[in-house]
């Protein structure tokens, strides 16, 4: 399969001390992280929905699936992500090429979000309390929705007040 | 097995997720007018300096300084960048400063940065004028910008 050729777009700033990207990875279509959202939110308001409906082993099986795949974007990085390769062969092809490019660190560390929310649900539910599921699917699908439908990035909000924690 | 009840729920969750997106979207990148006497009030430029790097400390404009904190997973970071650097560029005596709050976390805590990227947009002798949490557009940015570039500093200090 053919990565497209990308070049990380550098801005030129004039004056900066502590510039953030410069030792930035090779940029990504930021659309990729948006479609491979959509897949996510769908997947776990139907997790949602399994858990509304007490069909408890259904919701938790699902949640643990999708939990896995946000390991394997979280770990192994966006870009090697199933969504991310479904989109390069299917989606991409269609579509114009993107205007900008962005970093793919933050679409990562979002899905290490989802991953640390959606296993503490499975544990939860392994542990019989079943609604931890359904809570925990519904906090995911917010994030993932609104990335996918609005462009929201959970790094922008949670990463600094991560850092504020610590400084 | 209850459906139905599993269906109204997923849908309300779906709407009040559109309602909270549509909010964020309204909210986002709007600029905010400081309030008199908001700590802190002024920035110094010696502050902004990384006491761990040997990079020159920045400067502060002669007219306005857009002042920018970032972090690294932050994907509307990049944009704002490069758009305050190039309205930088563009007028005379303002300056774009692009601020790591991974490597300068305590900055984060004392400009209450709840959110990246966030512009504070400086007059000449640093006092905060305006605040904008999340990316920016041009035109909100050279609207702020408008009044502090109306008149010269050094007229005014004459007349």
């Amino acid at each position: 399969m053919s990565q497209p050729s990308v070049e990380p777009l550098t801005p030129a700033a004039t004056t900066a001390t502590t510039a953030v990207g410069t030792d930035a990875p090779a940029g990504i279509d930021p659309r990729g992280p948006r479609f491979g959202a959509a897949i996510t939110a769908v997947l776990l308001l139907t997790v949602v929905a399994l858990s509304l409906a007490a069909a408890e082993t259904a919701a938790l099986i699902g949640l643990a699936l999708i939990s896995a795949l946000f390991a394997w974007g979280a770990f192994a990085g966006i870009q090697r992500h199933p969504y991310g390769v479904l989109f390069r062969t299917f989606v991409r092809p269609r579509l114009a090429a993107p205007t900008e490019l962005e970093d793919p660190r933050p679409p990562t560390f979002a899905q290490g979000v989802g991953f640390v929310v959606t296993a503490i649900g499975v544990l939860l539910g392994l542990l019989a309390i079943p609604a931890a599921v359904g809570i925990a699917a519904a906090a995911a699908f917010v994030a993932a929705f609104l990335n996918a439908v609005f462009g929201y990035c959970i790094g922008c909000q949670l990463y600094v007040l991560l850092l504020r924690l610590r400084g | 097995m209850d459906w139905p009840y599993a269906l109204i729920g997923a849908l309300t969750l779906l709407a009040a997720s559109t309602a909270l997106g549509l909010l964020w979207k309204a909210r986002t990148g709007r600029a905010a007018a400081t309030a008199p006497g908001a700590p802190p009030a002024i920035v110094r430029a010696a502050e902004l300096a990384d006491p761990h790097s040997d990079a020159v400390a920045p400067t502060l404009g002669e007219r306005a300084t857009l002042l920018q904190f970032s972090t690294e997973f932050c994907a509307r970071c990049p944009q704002t960048r490069t758009l305050l650097a190039g309205i930088a560029d563009a007028a005379d005596g303002v300056s774009a400063i692009d601020i790591d709050l991974g490597a300068r976390p305590e900055l984060a805590r004392r400009f209450r940065v709840m959110q990246t990227p966030t512009v504070l947009l400086l007059d000449a002798a640093g006092v905060v004028r305006a605040r904008i949490g999340g990316a920016p557009d041009r035109r909100t940015i050279t609207e702020q910008l408008a009044p502090l570039l109306e008149r010269d500093p050094h007229v005014t200090a004459i007349g």
